[in-house]
């Protein structure tokens, strides 16, 4: 991406502050107390991950009488911390937070929560209340504040389909199927064949190399290499990916990639298991290879879901609740615990209460780790203190 | 794909038609198309141009006579009215009741091409076209003959300066090659000789004509026959040759269904095609009648004109400024009166690369959040924030709000997609979940949303 097209309010920018609008202006004169490069990874758990059984209140008797069936054992918990636990497939989320590199915002949702995961999913990729209806993303808004001219890589979506949360005014953002198929057309490629109809085929093979900035792509690609071996899953390959252009200097300022099948109604124990092992193994393969390459303390991965699920179980499994923790990993956090253990006597229908609105978790990402006033998207929640 | 959409698609340029051919069976549709009534009216863009012959003398005096500058700008009012010619034809296949005709008439300027660039001559151009109209169902020996003695296409084609001892080969090349047997179905002789019968055939009143001085009465052999033959005697000798009926039907398949239709197909059409003396109507009929039993959908890659007409359609857009249409199809390498050759756009993959691919997402994109197409100044209380923004339209899409999320992907799919695969159905469900509110505040942006990944698929470029 071009620099001189994105403001990045680290004091580079002075040769054409005078053409700038007002607001941004007074953004351009300010003193940065960001350093160096900053982006933002998002890994969104769709689904609705199951809070209570990720971080586990494993001290509370009311877990367990509540959970007769899916609750997690004493023993079986890990890195006890304050009563409170990992679950036994996070181990590595363990290690991050020993390492003072990952915070656990605890109670993270919003008032009047909605249990539809259609409609939850778009209040949080919109950051809108939760009687307010958005069409545009609030990271769409943000990068349409922030990008001079339209930038298509600006925000890089890692998926099959586009994510709300990307949808500006402008195109500032880009979905990405698969990046090593992201390329233009040669003719070698005629000779693959991807399905029974060479239209089709043509057209998809054409499909493949179609977007604006899938040069940019392509140079940060060349310029860096998988110094890691990372597992060999879905996710992991994203996380290779987005690892692989923010050390081949994109540039993007968010980058955002999704993992399914949280929506654990039935068989819970043996799918958190399983789901949570490969999120675990990407993730920490991800912070280890930033690490390495010195890059953690400018990329700052957060981790969410829409909601949380109901305290009480319903034999195996759980249904559709509200508040659950939000994990930040990395661009110099705090590595704290913040908020109170979740409090399973005070109920609102049987779901956890919330404490902190996720969009001060927005403020603060913005605020602290972007350098922009989050009340400019119409996020008016102060930003949420002592994560950075 | 819903058949009925398919082939509204196929016969006109979007999925309005879907109804009629479902209410009226299609070979009713066809016998409606047919004697659907048609403009015949002079439109009044063509008001200040000059139309007789005497008038265009007048004008090109006056030409010859003006300054550059005056020069310049009769030269600018002319191309825009070209423009506005170019819209004056998008708004009748956008509102015609039954498109087929100028569907067809579509198809035959790209086979019969002549470009304003080259002709210069709005009027010559709008009668070119109003043959082709009037003559879209009708029969290709005698529109043959119409259209090579059409002063558009004698100017175009460079017989103007086609004259007894200073002969010029190209309208008779293009007559052999292109418009009727097709490469290897001639000799270079068959040329030269064909050259001298329409040498002089020049511009005329309402249509082209000999001129006594210029013409060559010298006896030919053409296509094995000699004589003195002049353009109507040298088209009946085409079409009396074994090849006639071939390339024809061959473009005929790939302008409506094939990209790549098969050599069986293309025979078997092109006997019957001369079996009916080249008569357009039972030809189309049999094909579309045959061809929609079968299952050919996502044969053919859409052309720029279906594949936005279609979305604009979709999406309900009716005050859509035709000549911002007109640019569109430009940028997507359908320029209407405007071939880059005599050959007429190529089509299949031709019409899609990277490039026109991007555009056509952008187009979706912009037109699915309610934007136009293009962009205009706009200017605000603060000069600092003056900035180009894209111009507003109303935009709404038809779903059928008593359904589920499936029962609506269903719904749209059926309309939108020649196919659909778990791999898609996986991404629209992620777009509407299965616990989707359809009577929520926001569901019809939400429906758009999807609409708008659905119109962004590869399957959606194909028919």
């Amino acid at each position: 991406m071009n620099r001189r097209n994105f403001l990045t309010l680290t004091g580079t920018f002075t040769g054409g502050t005078l053409l700038l609008p007002d607001f941004l202006h007074a953004f351009g004169a300010q003193k940065s107390l960001v350093i160096g490069e900053q982006c933002l990874v998002f890994i969104q758990l769709n689904g609705g991950n199951d809070g209570l059984n990720t971080f586990i209140p494993f001290e509370d008797a009311l877990y367990y009488d509540l959970r007769p069936k899916i609750a997690l054992s004493k023993d079986e918990v890990i890195s006890k911390n304050k009563g409170m636990a990992f679950h036994p497939a996070l181990k590595s989320f363990a290690t991050m937070q020993q390492n003072g590199d990952l915070t656990v915002i605890q109670n993270v949702g919003y008032p009047e929560p909605n249990r539809s995961h259609f409609r939850s999913q778009e209040i949080w990729q919109t950051a809108s209340s939760s009687n307010q209806y958005l069409n545009e993303g609030w990271l769409g808004r943000y990068l349409d504040l922030q990008c001079k001219e339209h930038q298509p890589t600006a925000g890089v979506n890692f998926d099959s389909i586009d994510n709300l949360s990307l949808k500006g005014n402008e195109p500032n953002s880009i979905t990405v199927k698969d990046p090593s198929r992201f390329k233009m057309r040669t003719d070698s490629d005629d000779t693959v064949k991807l399905s029974d109809n060479p239209q089709l085929d043509f057209v998809r093979k054409i499909a493949n190399s179609v977007s604006e900035g899938s040069e940019e792509i392509q140079k940060a690609l060349a310029k860096s290499t998988a110094e890691i071996a990372y597992p060999k899953t879905g996710l992991s390959k994203n996380l290779e990916w987005i690892s692989r252009l923010i050390k081949g200097n994109l540039n993007s300022k968010v980058y955002y990639t999704s993992l399914g099948g949280f929506d654990t109604h039935d068989n819970q124990l043996a799918i958190q298991q399983r789901i949570f092992t490969e999120l675990n193994d990407a993730l920490f393969t991800f912070y280890t290879d930033l690490k390495k390459a010195q890059l953690l303390q400018n990329v700052t991965i957060v981790v969410f879901s829409e909601f949380g699920r109901r305290v009480k179980d319903n034999g195996k499994g759980t249904d559709h609740g509200t508040a659950a923790p939000m994990f930040v990993i990395g661009g110099n956090n705090k590595g704290k615990i913040m908020g109170n253990n979740p409090n399973l006597s005070d109920l609102d229908n049987g779901d956890l209460k919330y404490e902190v609105d996720f969009r001060s978790v927005y403020a603060s990402l913005l605020q602290n780790k972007m350098n922009f006033d989050p009340a400019k998207i119409g996020i008016k929640n102060n930003p949420l203190n002592g994560l950075f | 794909m819903n058949s009925n959409t398919l082939w509204s698609l196929r016969l006109g340029f979007s999925g309005k038609q879907s109804k009629a051919i479902e209410k009226l069976g299609l070979p009713k549709f066809l016998e409606q198309s047919y004697v659907a009534p048609f403009d015949t009216k002079i439109p009044e863009l063509l008001n200040n141009s000059p139309k007789s012959i005497e008038e265009f003398r007048a004008k090109r005096k006056e030409l010859k006579s003006s300054n550059p500058d005056t020069l310049k700008e009769l030269v600018i009012k002319e191309a825009k009215v070209s423009q506005e010619m170019k819209a004056w034809w998008i708004d009748k296949m956008i509102t015609d009741e039954f498109p087929l005709r100028e569907k067809m008439v579509c198809f035959w300027h790209n086979h019969f091409v002549c470009t304003f660039q080259k002709v210069k001559v709005n009027y010559w151009i709008y009668q070119h076209n109003q043959i082709l109209r009037e003559d879209a169902f009708g029969n290709f020996k005698s529109l043959a003959k119409k259209i090579v003695k059409s002063n558009a296409m004698v100017r175009y084609l460079d017989n103007v300066d086609n004259k007894k001892d200073k002969i010029n080969e190209n309208l008779s090349r293009e007559l052999l090659e292109l418009f009727t047997l097709g490469i290897g179905n001639y000799t270079e002789d068959d040329i030269k000789n064909g050259a001298k019968g329409l040498a002089g055939l020049n511009l005329g009143e309402d249509q082209a004509q000999y001129r006594r001085f210029i013409e060559d009465n010298d006896s030919i052999t053409y296509l094995g026959k000699t004589g003195n033959f002049k353009i109507d005697e040298m088209i009946d000798i085409i079409f009396e040759q074994k090849a006639i009926p071939y390339l024809l039907t061959r473009k005929i398949l790939k302008w409506f269904i094939y990209d790549n239709p098969s050599e069986e197909l293309v025979q078997y059409y092109g006997d019957y095609f001369r079996k009916v003396n080249f008569e357009m109507k039972p030809l189309l009929t049999k094909i579309f009648t045959e061809e929609f039993a079968k299952k050919n959908a996502g044969s053919k890659i859409k052309d720029p004109l279906v594949y936005i007409l279609q979305l604009t359609n979709e999406l309900n857009i009716e005050k859509m400024n035709s000549k911002l249409l007109v640019f569109y199809l430009k940028q997507q390498g359908m320029d209407l009166l405007n071939q880059p050759n005599v050959k007429g756009w190529n089509g299949g993959k031709e019409w899609l690369s990277s490039q026109v691919y991007l555009q056509r997402n952008n187009a979706a994109d912009l037109l699915c959040n309610g934007k136009n197409l293009t962009r205009r100044q706009m200017n605000t209380d603060n000069e600092m924030m003056n900035e180009t923004r894209n111009a507003l339209v109303n935009i709404s899409l038809q779903w059928d709000k008593k359904g589920n999320n499936k029962k609506i992907i269903a719904e749209l799919t059926d309309r939108l997609l020649f196919q659909t695969d778990e791999n898609l159905q996986k991404d629209f469900e992620t777009l509407l979940k299965y616990d989707f509110n359809p009577n929520s505040e926001g569901a019809n942006n939400a429906v758009l949303r999807l609409f708008n990944a659905i119109v962004k698929t590869p399957e959606y470029q194909l028919i």
